[in-house]
Protein backbone atom coordinates (compact mmCIF):
# COMPACT_ATOMS: atom_id res chain seq x y z
CA UNK A 1 0.00 0.00 0.00
CA UNK A 2 0.85 3.25 -0.89
CA UNK A 3 2.40 5.60 2.13
CA UNK A 4 -0.39 7.76 3.29
CA UNK A 5 0.20 10.83 5.85
CA UNK A 6 -3.11 12.61 7.31
CA UNK A 7 -2.84 16.71 7.58
CA UNK A 8 -5.65 17.82 9.99
CA UNK A 9 -6.74 21.16 9.67
CA UNK A 10 -7.57 21.88 12.82
CA UNK A 11 -7.24 25.75 13.08
CA UNK A 12 -10.48 27.15 12.44
CA UNK A 13 -12.15 29.73 14.61
CA UNK A 14 -15.55 28.68 14.41
CA UNK A 15 -16.87 32.53 14.69
CA UNK A 16 -20.28 31.29 14.05
CA UNK A 17 -20.41 29.06 16.77
CA UNK A 18 -19.59 31.60 19.34
CA UNK A 19 -19.97 31.44 22.59
CA UNK A 20 -19.10 27.07 22.44
CA UNK A 21 -15.94 28.62 20.86
CA UNK A 22 -14.40 31.75 23.09
CA UNK A 23 -12.19 29.40 24.51
CA UNK A 24 -12.17 26.73 22.16
CA UNK A 25 -10.51 25.88 18.56
CA UNK A 26 -13.81 24.68 16.50
CA UNK A 27 -12.57 21.11 16.56
CA UNK A 28 -12.77 21.19 20.13
CA UNK A 29 -15.92 22.23 20.63
CA UNK A 30 -17.73 18.74 22.79
CA UNK A 31 -20.64 16.88 20.51
CA UNK A 32 -22.64 14.29 21.29
CA UNK A 33 -21.92 14.52 25.00
CA UNK A 34 -18.71 12.64 25.07
CA UNK A 35 -16.71 13.40 21.80
CA UNK A 36 -15.19 16.22 20.44
CA UNK A 37 -15.54 17.82 16.76
CA UNK A 38 -12.40 16.26 16.10
CA UNK A 39 -12.57 12.91 16.91
CA UNK A 40 -14.75 12.43 14.21
CA UNK A 41 -12.18 12.64 11.43
CA UNK A 42 -9.36 10.99 13.56
CA UNK A 43 -11.28 7.75 14.28
CA UNK A 44 -12.12 7.81 10.57
CA UNK A 45 -8.46 7.85 9.79
CA UNK A 46 -7.72 5.13 12.67
CA UNK A 47 -10.39 2.90 11.13
CA UNK A 48 -9.11 3.72 7.35
CA UNK A 49 -5.69 2.51 8.64
CA UNK A 50 -4.48 5.41 8.04
CA UNK A 51 -1.61 5.96 11.69
CA UNK A 52 0.35 8.64 10.59
CA UNK A 53 -1.53 11.73 11.40
CA UNK A 54 -0.75 15.65 11.79
CA UNK A 55 -3.05 18.13 13.49
CA UNK A 56 -2.62 21.29 12.43
CA UNK A 57 -3.92 23.92 15.00
CA UNK A 58 -3.62 27.40 15.24
CA UNK A 59 -5.91 30.11 17.65
CA UNK A 60 -7.05 29.26 20.88
CA UNK A 61 -5.52 25.76 20.87
CA UNK A 62 -4.84 24.43 24.45
CA UNK A 63 -8.38 23.09 25.05
CA UNK A 64 -7.73 20.81 21.54
CA UNK A 65 -3.70 20.45 22.35
CA UNK A 66 -4.79 18.66 25.82
CA UNK A 67 -7.65 16.59 24.46
CA UNK A 68 -5.51 14.74 21.69
CA UNK A 69 -2.44 14.19 24.06
CA UNK A 70 -4.60 12.86 26.85
CA UNK A 71 -6.79 10.83 24.24
CA UNK A 72 -5.04 10.70 21.03
CA UNK A 73 -1.51 8.85 22.46
CA UNK A 74 -2.85 5.26 21.68
CA UNK A 75 -0.84 4.42 18.94
CA UNK A 76 2.54 2.72 18.03
CA UNK A 77 5.98 5.35 18.13
CA UNK A 78 7.79 2.28 17.02
CA UNK A 79 5.81 1.13 14.56
CA UNK A 80 6.21 4.35 13.08
CA UNK A 81 2.22 5.51 13.94
CA UNK A 82 1.17 9.08 15.59
CA UNK A 83 -0.94 11.63 15.94
CA UNK A 84 0.94 14.43 15.87
CA UNK A 85 0.41 18.21 17.28
CA UNK A 86 2.05 21.17 15.21
CA UNK A 87 1.27 24.45 16.27
CA UNK A 88 1.23 27.62 14.00
CA UNK A 89 5.55 28.26 13.93
CA UNK A 90 6.23 30.83 11.75
CA UNK A 91 8.68 28.93 10.32
CA UNK A 92 8.70 30.42 6.73
CA UNK A 93 6.47 33.44 7.42
CA UNK A 94 6.22 35.95 10.32
CA UNK A 95 2.90 35.97 10.08
CA UNK A 96 -0.19 32.76 11.07
CA UNK A 97 -1.66 31.35 8.52
CA UNK A 98 -3.18 32.72 5.57
CA UNK A 99 -5.26 29.99 4.16
CA UNK A 100 -5.52 26.36 3.91
CA UNK A 101 -3.13 25.82 1.01
CA UNK A 102 -0.78 27.86 3.46
CA UNK A 103 -1.24 25.97 6.30
CA UNK A 104 0.15 23.13 4.47
CA UNK A 105 2.87 25.40 2.74
CA UNK A 106 4.21 26.77 6.21
CA UNK A 107 4.77 22.72 7.00
CA UNK A 108 6.75 22.11 4.07
CA UNK A 109 9.65 20.53 5.89
CA UNK A 110 7.24 17.96 8.04
CA UNK A 111 5.94 16.93 4.51
CA UNK A 112 9.94 16.79 3.75
CA UNK A 113 11.16 14.68 6.86
CA UNK A 114 8.11 12.22 6.50
CA UNK A 115 8.21 11.69 2.69
CA UNK A 116 5.24 10.22 2.08
CA UNK A 117 3.54 8.96 -1.30
CA UNK A 118 -0.04 10.75 -0.59
CA UNK A 119 -0.86 13.28 1.46
CA UNK A 120 -4.70 13.45 2.71
CA UNK A 121 -5.44 16.59 3.74
CA UNK A 122 -8.64 16.81 6.56
CA UNK A 123 -10.73 19.68 7.91
CA UNK A 124 -11.18 18.97 11.59
CA UNK A 125 -14.25 20.29 11.67
CA UNK A 126 -16.78 18.52 10.39
CA UNK A 127 -18.90 15.79 11.32
CA UNK A 128 -18.95 12.07 9.35
CA UNK A 129 -17.72 8.55 8.60
CA UNK A 130 -15.62 7.79 5.94
CA UNK A 131 -13.70 5.06 4.85
CA UNK A 132 -10.73 7.37 3.24
CA UNK A 133 -9.21 4.13 1.78
CA UNK A 134 -12.22 3.87 -0.71
CA UNK A 135 -11.07 7.30 -1.80
CA UNK A 136 -7.68 6.46 -1.91
CA UNK A 137 -8.20 3.13 -3.83
CA UNK A 138 -9.75 5.61 -6.26
CA UNK A 139 -7.73 7.87 -6.64
CA UNK A 140 -4.45 5.78 -7.83
CA UNK A 141 -7.44 3.69 -10.06
CA UNK A 142 -7.97 7.16 -12.29
CA UNK A 143 -3.84 7.98 -11.65
CA UNK A 144 -4.92 11.14 -10.05
CA UNK A 145 -2.75 13.91 -8.83
CA UNK A 146 -5.59 15.47 -6.84
CA UNK A 147 -8.88 14.02 -5.47
CA UNK A 148 -11.42 16.11 -4.12
CA UNK A 149 -14.25 14.28 -1.99
CA UNK A 150 -17.60 15.47 -3.14
CA UNK A 151 -21.39 15.27 -2.00
CA UNK A 152 -24.27 16.28 -3.22
CA UNK A 153 -26.10 19.44 -1.59
CA UNK A 154 -29.20 21.88 -2.53
CA UNK A 155 -28.65 24.07 -5.22
CA UNK A 156 -29.51 26.78 -2.58
CA UNK A 157 -26.94 26.17 -0.57
CA UNK A 158 -23.96 26.68 -3.22
CA UNK A 159 -22.73 29.99 -1.11
CA UNK A 160 -21.37 27.88 1.20
CA UNK A 161 -19.59 25.62 -0.72
CA UNK A 162 -16.72 24.79 -3.13
CA UNK A 163 -18.92 23.21 -6.51
CA UNK A 164 -17.88 21.21 -8.95
CA UNK A 165 -18.36 20.23 -12.61
CA UNK A 166 -16.77 16.85 -14.03
CA UNK A 167 -17.46 14.95 -16.81
CA UNK A 168 -18.48 11.10 -16.90
CA UNK A 169 -15.32 9.99 -15.92
CA UNK A 170 -15.60 11.92 -12.73
CA UNK A 171 -12.77 13.82 -13.78
CA UNK A 172 -13.73 17.98 -12.49
CA UNK A 173 -13.58 20.10 -15.26
CA UNK A 174 -14.47 23.13 -13.32
CA UNK A 175 -14.59 24.43 -9.86
CA UNK A 176 -16.40 27.47 -8.58
CA UNK A 177 -16.18 28.45 -5.26
CA UNK A 178 -19.24 30.00 -3.23
CA UNK A 179 -20.88 30.63 -6.29
CA UNK A 180 -24.32 32.44 -6.45
CA UNK A 181 -25.29 30.92 -9.43
CA UNK A 182 -23.24 27.45 -9.28
CA UNK A 183 -23.08 24.82 -12.09
CA UNK A 184 -25.62 22.33 -11.33
CA UNK A 185 -25.68 18.37 -11.24
CA UNK A 186 -26.48 17.06 -14.98
CA UNK A 187 -29.83 15.58 -14.87
CA UNK A 188 -30.43 16.87 -11.56
CA UNK A 189 -30.69 20.63 -11.67
CA UNK A 190 -31.73 21.21 -7.82
CA UNK A 191 -28.25 19.69 -7.26
CA UNK A 192 -24.73 20.52 -7.16
CA UNK A 193 -21.92 18.43 -6.32
CA UNK A 194 -20.16 20.30 -3.07
CA UNK A 195 -16.29 19.77 -2.17
CA UNK A 196 -15.88 18.62 1.28
CA UNK A 197 -12.94 20.09 2.08
CA UNK A 198 -11.01 16.25 1.66
CA UNK A 199 -8.06 16.32 -0.49
CA UNK A 200 -6.03 13.27 -1.83
CA UNK A 201 -2.57 14.65 -3.50
CA UNK A 202 0.14 12.95 -4.72
CA UNK A 203 3.34 14.56 -2.82
CA UNK A 204 4.72 16.05 -5.31
CA UNK A 205 2.32 17.44 -7.31
CA UNK A 206 1.26 18.88 -3.83
CA UNK A 207 4.45 20.25 -2.99
CA UNK A 208 5.27 21.64 -6.51
CA UNK A 209 1.47 23.59 -6.29
CA UNK A 210 1.76 24.68 -2.78
CA UNK A 211 5.15 26.30 -4.07
CA UNK A 212 3.62 28.16 -6.92
CA UNK A 213 1.07 29.39 -5.48
CA UNK A 214 3.38 30.70 -2.43
CA UNK A 215 5.23 32.86 -4.88
CA UNK A 216 2.31 34.28 -6.40
CA UNK A 217 -0.64 37.26 -5.39
CA UNK A 218 -3.30 34.35 -4.13
CA UNK A 219 -5.67 33.71 -1.03
CA UNK A 220 -3.56 30.82 -0.74
CA UNK A 221 -6.47 28.51 0.54
CA UNK A 222 -6.95 25.04 -1.60
CA UNK A 223 -10.51 25.86 -3.04
CA UNK A 224 -10.32 29.22 -4.16
CA UNK A 225 -6.65 28.97 -5.79
CA UNK A 226 -5.06 25.90 -5.82
CA UNK A 227 -7.89 23.35 -7.44
CA UNK A 228 -9.18 26.16 -9.73
CA UNK A 229 -5.14 26.34 -10.77
CA UNK A 230 -4.79 22.49 -10.84
CA UNK A 231 -7.61 21.37 -13.07
CA UNK A 232 -6.20 23.33 -16.22
CA UNK A 233 -2.73 21.43 -16.16
CA UNK A 234 -3.68 18.59 -13.60
CA UNK A 235 -5.45 15.14 -13.32
CA UNK A 236 -7.87 16.39 -11.04
CA UNK A 237 -10.78 13.60 -10.19
CA UNK A 238 -13.82 14.46 -7.94
CA UNK A 239 -14.68 10.66 -5.94
CA UNK A 240 -18.18 10.51 -4.62
CA UNK A 241 -19.18 10.61 -0.78
CA UNK A 242 -21.71 7.73 -0.98
CA UNK A 243 -18.73 5.39 -1.87
CA UNK A 244 -17.26 5.59 0.88
CA UNK A 245 -19.68 6.90 3.62
CA UNK A 246 -19.35 4.65 6.20
CA UNK A 247 -22.62 5.10 7.28
CA UNK A 248 -24.71 5.13 4.13
CA UNK A 249 -26.96 7.60 5.03
CA UNK A 250 -25.17 10.53 3.34
CA UNK A 251 -24.15 11.80 6.62
CA UNK A 252 -21.81 14.98 6.89
CA UNK A 253 -22.29 17.67 8.88
CA UNK A 254 -20.32 21.40 8.82
CA UNK A 255 -22.57 22.08 12.61
CA UNK A 256 -21.25 25.99 11.46
CA UNK A 257 -23.34 27.61 13.42
CA UNK A 258 -24.78 27.16 16.91
CA UNK A 259 -28.35 26.37 15.14
CA UNK A 260 -26.85 23.96 13.09
CA UNK A 261 -25.13 22.20 15.95
CA UNK A 262 -28.14 22.38 18.16
CA UNK A 263 -30.42 20.60 15.28
CA UNK A 264 -27.38 17.84 14.61
CA UNK A 265 -27.09 17.12 18.63
CA UNK A 266 -30.45 16.65 18.66
CA UNK A 267 -30.84 14.05 15.89
CA UNK A 268 -28.72 11.44 18.54
CA UNK A 269 -31.63 11.66 20.59
CA UNK A 270 -33.96 9.77 18.17
CA UNK A 271 -34.93 6.72 17.99
CA UNK A 272 -32.78 5.93 14.75
CA UNK A 273 -30.26 8.76 14.52
CA UNK A 274 -28.55 9.39 11.05
CA UNK A 275 -25.88 9.23 13.18
CA UNK A 276 -24.94 5.96 14.08
CA UNK A 277 -22.62 6.14 16.99
CA UNK A 278 -23.06 2.70 17.73
CA UNK A 279 -21.02 0.57 14.68
CA UNK A 280 -18.87 -1.71 16.18
CA UNK A 281 -16.71 -1.73 13.19
CA UNK A 282 -16.61 2.08 13.19
CA UNK A 283 -15.70 2.92 16.49
CA UNK A 284 -15.88 6.94 17.29
CA UNK A 285 -13.18 7.14 20.05
CA UNK A 286 -12.75 9.92 22.23
CA UNK A 287 -10.88 10.51 25.38
CA UNK A 288 -13.18 10.39 28.91
CA UNK A 289 -11.95 9.97 32.81
CA UNK A 290 -13.25 6.79 34.20
CA UNK A 291 -16.19 8.51 36.05
CA UNK A 292 -18.73 5.82 37.61
CA UNK A 293 -21.47 5.33 35.49
CA UNK A 294 -24.87 7.25 34.99
CA UNK A 295 -27.21 7.38 37.88
CA UNK A 296 -31.16 7.94 38.12
CA UNK A 297 -32.49 8.13 42.31
CA UNK A 298 -35.57 8.78 44.16
CA UNK A 299 -39.16 7.85 43.21
CA UNK A 300 -41.62 9.73 45.49
CA UNK A 301 -44.44 11.45 44.89
CA UNK A 302 -43.63 14.37 42.73
CA UNK A 303 -40.22 13.60 42.99
CA UNK A 304 -38.58 11.14 40.62
CA UNK A 305 -35.37 11.28 38.96
CA UNK A 306 -36.00 10.90 35.18
CA UNK A 307 -34.29 10.77 31.91
CA UNK A 308 -36.53 9.71 28.74
CA UNK A 309 -35.49 10.12 25.20
CA UNK A 310 -32.01 11.30 26.26
CA UNK A 311 -28.15 10.65 26.28
CA UNK A 312 -26.41 10.39 29.78
CA UNK A 313 -22.50 10.22 29.99
CA UNK A 314 -20.49 8.74 32.86
CA UNK A 315 -20.79 10.48 36.22
CA UNK A 316 -24.22 11.83 35.30
CA UNK A 317 -27.06 12.04 38.62
CA UNK A 318 -30.49 12.39 38.09
CA UNK A 319 -31.34 13.31 41.38
CA UNK A 320 -35.32 13.88 41.67
CA UNK A 321 -35.48 15.71 38.89
CA UNK A 322 -36.49 15.33 35.40
CA UNK A 323 -34.67 15.13 31.75
CA UNK A 324 -36.63 14.63 28.36
CA UNK A 325 -34.80 14.66 25.29
CA UNK A 326 -31.73 16.10 25.94
CA UNK A 327 -27.99 15.12 25.98
CA UNK A 328 -25.77 15.17 29.03
CA UNK A 329 -22.15 15.46 29.17
CA UNK A 330 -20.15 13.79 32.26
CA UNK A 331 -20.48 14.90 35.73
CA UNK A 332 -23.46 16.73 35.26
CA UNK A 333 -26.05 16.57 38.48
CA UNK A 334 -29.83 17.45 38.04
CA UNK A 335 -31.53 18.28 41.35
CA UNK A 336 -34.78 17.64 42.66
CA UNK A 337 -37.81 19.19 40.73
CA UNK A 338 -35.73 20.35 38.32
CA UNK A 339 -36.88 20.03 34.37
CA UNK A 340 -34.48 19.50 31.52
CA UNK A 341 -35.82 19.60 27.87
CA UNK A 342 -34.61 19.68 24.64
CA UNK A 343 -30.63 20.85 25.64
CA UNK A 344 -27.41 20.12 25.63
CA UNK A 345 -25.66 20.38 29.31
CA UNK A 346 -21.89 20.21 28.73
CA UNK A 347 -19.37 18.36 31.65
CA UNK A 348 -19.80 19.41 34.93
CA UNK A 349 -23.36 21.18 34.87
CA UNK A 350 -24.99 21.43 37.96
CA UNK A 351 -28.87 22.32 37.86
CA UNK A 352 -30.69 23.36 41.05
CA UNK A 353 -33.60 22.20 42.37
CA UNK A 354 -36.67 23.67 41.07
CA UNK A 355 -35.20 25.34 37.99
CA UNK A 356 -36.27 25.10 34.59
CA UNK A 357 -33.95 24.52 31.20
CA UNK A 358 -35.52 24.41 27.80
CA UNK A 359 -33.87 24.36 24.60
CA UNK A 360 -30.81 25.73 25.63
CA UNK A 361 -26.63 24.71 25.16
CA UNK A 362 -25.32 25.23 28.92
CA UNK A 363 -21.23 24.95 28.74
CA UNK A 364 -19.00 23.52 30.98
CA UNK A 365 -18.99 23.70 34.79
CA UNK A 366 -21.85 26.47 35.03
CA UNK A 367 -24.98 26.06 37.63
CA UNK A 368 -27.67 27.02 37.34
CA UNK A 369 -29.34 28.21 40.63
CA UNK A 370 -32.09 26.59 42.37
CA UNK A 371 -35.50 27.69 40.43
CA UNK A 372 -33.73 29.84 37.72
CA UNK A 373 -35.64 29.60 34.22
CA UNK A 374 -33.61 29.47 31.03
CA UNK A 375 -35.72 29.05 27.96
CA UNK A 376 -38.80 30.23 29.11
CA UNK A 377 -38.25 33.88 28.62
CA UNK A 378 -36.37 34.54 25.78
CA UNK A 379 -36.28 38.53 26.20
CA UNK A 380 -34.93 38.56 29.22
CA UNK A 381 -32.17 35.45 28.70
CA UNK A 382 -31.02 37.45 25.56
CA UNK A 383 -29.86 39.92 28.18
CA UNK A 384 -27.44 37.47 29.65
CA UNK A 385 -26.55 34.92 27.29
CA UNK A 386 -26.67 34.27 23.23
CA UNK A 387 -29.76 33.64 21.73
CA UNK A 388 -29.89 32.26 18.37
CA UNK A 389 -32.65 33.07 15.48
CA UNK A 390 -34.38 30.22 16.18
CA UNK A 391 -34.45 30.15 20.40
CA UNK A 392 -31.48 28.08 21.17
CA UNK A 393 -30.38 30.06 24.45
CA UNK A 394 -26.33 29.29 25.24
CA UNK A 395 -24.84 29.90 28.52
CA UNK A 396 -21.27 30.95 28.35
CA UNK A 397 -18.76 28.10 30.43
CA UNK A 398 -17.88 28.96 33.91
CA UNK A 399 -20.75 32.01 33.70
CA UNK A 400 -21.39 33.31 37.25
CA UNK A 401 -25.03 32.87 37.99
CA UNK B 1 17.82 56.39 -19.13
CA UNK B 2 20.72 56.64 -17.33
CA UNK B 3 22.64 53.24 -17.30
CA UNK B 4 22.84 52.78 -13.43
CA UNK B 5 19.26 53.04 -13.30
CA UNK B 6 19.56 49.74 -15.70
CA UNK B 7 21.42 48.52 -13.84
CA UNK B 8 20.28 45.29 -12.46
CA UNK B 9 20.81 44.03 -8.71
CA UNK B 10 21.97 40.81 -7.80
CA UNK B 11 21.80 39.78 -4.23
CA UNK B 12 24.94 37.47 -3.75
CA UNK B 13 24.53 35.13 -0.29
CA UNK B 14 27.99 32.98 -0.16
CA UNK B 15 30.25 32.27 2.96
CA UNK B 16 33.18 31.53 1.33
CA UNK B 17 34.95 35.04 0.47
CA UNK B 18 37.17 34.39 -2.31
CA UNK B 19 33.75 32.64 -4.07
CA UNK B 20 31.95 35.98 -3.13
CA UNK B 21 35.05 37.95 -4.69
CA UNK B 22 35.04 36.24 -7.92
CA UNK B 23 31.41 36.48 -8.51
CA UNK B 24 31.06 40.29 -7.28
CA UNK B 25 34.23 40.46 -10.19
CA UNK B 26 32.47 38.26 -12.83
CA UNK B 27 29.14 39.84 -12.24
CA UNK B 28 29.96 43.00 -12.37
CA UNK B 29 31.90 42.77 -15.50
CA UNK B 30 28.51 41.67 -16.77
CA UNK B 31 27.25 45.09 -15.58
CA UNK B 32 25.26 43.99 -12.80
CA UNK B 33 25.60 45.50 -9.45
CA UNK B 34 26.18 43.11 -7.40
CA UNK B 35 25.23 43.10 -3.12
CA UNK B 36 27.19 40.81 -0.72
CA UNK B 37 26.19 38.75 1.57
CA UNK B 38 28.14 36.45 3.85
CA UNK B 39 25.01 34.27 5.32
CA UNK B 40 21.44 33.91 5.22
CA UNK B 41 20.88 36.31 8.25
CA UNK B 42 22.65 38.98 6.75
CA UNK B 43 20.57 38.22 2.97
CA UNK B 44 17.86 38.94 5.06
CA UNK B 45 18.81 42.15 6.55
CA UNK B 46 20.23 43.26 3.14
CA UNK B 47 17.16 42.56 1.52
CA UNK B 48 14.91 45.12 3.54
CA UNK B 49 17.45 47.46 2.84
CA UNK B 50 16.80 47.51 -0.74
CA UNK B 51 15.07 44.74 -3.29
CA UNK B 52 17.83 43.12 -5.21
CA UNK B 53 16.21 42.17 -8.77
CA UNK B 54 17.41 38.87 -8.50
CA UNK B 55 19.19 36.40 -5.32
CA UNK B 56 22.16 33.81 -5.83
CA UNK B 57 22.04 31.31 -2.90
CA UNK B 58 24.18 29.34 -0.86
CA UNK B 59 23.24 26.21 0.47
CA UNK B 60 25.63 25.31 3.12
CA UNK B 61 26.75 28.34 5.37
CA UNK B 62 26.83 29.35 8.83
CA UNK B 63 24.54 31.36 10.78
CA UNK B 64 21.27 30.36 8.59
CA UNK B 65 22.04 27.86 5.35
CA UNK B 66 20.48 28.67 2.22
CA UNK B 67 17.45 26.16 2.89
CA UNK B 68 16.06 28.08 5.99
CA UNK B 69 16.74 31.54 3.81
CA UNK B 70 15.07 30.12 1.22
CA UNK B 71 12.00 29.22 2.68
CA UNK B 72 12.02 32.94 4.78
CA UNK B 73 12.96 35.21 1.54
CA UNK B 74 9.69 33.12 0.07
CA UNK B 75 7.48 34.20 2.41
CA UNK B 76 8.38 37.47 2.66
CA UNK B 77 9.06 38.44 -1.76
CA UNK B 78 7.51 36.44 -3.27
CA UNK B 79 8.81 37.26 -6.85
CA UNK B 80 12.37 38.19 -7.26
CA UNK B 81 13.54 35.11 -8.78
CA UNK B 82 16.35 33.01 -6.63
CA UNK B 83 18.96 30.93 -7.99
CA UNK B 84 20.25 27.81 -5.82
CA UNK B 85 24.28 27.65 -6.15
CA UNK B 86 25.74 24.80 -4.18
CA UNK B 87 28.27 22.25 -4.87
CA UNK B 88 25.89 19.37 -3.81
CA UNK B 89 23.19 18.11 -5.99
CA UNK B 90 21.44 15.86 -3.46
CA UNK B 91 19.90 19.22 -2.11
CA UNK B 92 17.23 18.83 -5.36
CA UNK B 93 15.65 16.05 -2.76
CA UNK B 94 14.46 18.81 -0.34
CA UNK B 95 11.02 19.97 -0.98
CA UNK B 96 12.27 23.58 0.05
CA UNK B 97 14.74 23.63 -2.72
CA UNK B 98 12.00 23.79 -5.41
CA UNK B 99 11.07 27.26 -4.42
CA UNK B 100 13.74 28.21 -6.04
CA UNK B 101 13.81 28.90 -9.60
CA UNK B 102 17.04 27.14 -10.78
CA UNK B 103 19.40 25.03 -9.14
CA UNK B 104 23.12 25.47 -10.51
CA UNK B 105 25.51 23.33 -8.99
CA UNK B 106 29.12 25.51 -8.11
CA UNK B 107 31.62 25.57 -10.81
CA UNK B 108 34.56 27.73 -11.33
CA UNK B 109 33.19 28.27 -14.76
CA UNK B 110 30.62 30.65 -14.07
CA UNK B 111 28.65 30.35 -17.89
CA UNK B 112 26.14 28.40 -16.70
CA UNK B 113 24.76 30.20 -13.80
CA UNK B 114 25.33 33.87 -15.69
CA UNK B 115 22.63 31.98 -18.02
CA UNK B 116 20.81 31.49 -15.83
CA UNK B 117 20.70 34.94 -14.50
CA UNK B 118 20.16 36.47 -17.93
CA UNK B 119 17.47 34.26 -18.67
CA UNK B 120 15.48 34.80 -15.18
CA UNK B 121 15.69 38.64 -15.42
CA UNK B 122 14.69 38.38 -19.17
CA UNK B 123 11.83 36.11 -18.01
CA UNK B 124 10.61 39.32 -15.27
CA UNK B 125 10.59 41.80 -17.97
Amino acid sequence: MKKALAMVLAGGRGERLYPLTRDRAKPAVPFGAIYRIIDFTLSNCLNSDIRRIYVLTQYKSISLHRHIQLGWTILSAPLGEFVGLIPAQQRIDEHWYQGTADAIFQNIYTLQHEKPDLVLILSGDHIYKMDYRKMIAFHLEKRADLTVAAIRMNRGLSREFGVMEINEGWRIIGFQEKPEEPKTIPGDPEGILASMGIYIFNTEVLVRRLIEDARSDSNHDFGRNIIPAMIEKDQVFAFDFSQGDQGGRGYWRDVGTIDAYFEASMDLVSVTPHLNLYDPHWPILTYQLPYPPAKTVLEEEGRVGTALNSILSNGCIISGGSVKRSILSPRVMVHSYAEVEDSILLEGVDVGRHAKVRRAIIDKEVQVPQGMEIGYHLDEDAKRFTVTGSGIVVVPKWIKL
Amino acid sequence: MNDNKCMKKILVVEDEEGLRLLYKEELEAEGYEVIPARNGKEAIQKLEEGKPDLIILDIVMPVMDGMETLGRIVGKERKIPIILNTSYPGYRQDFMSWAADAYVTKSVDLGDLKKKIRELLNKGK
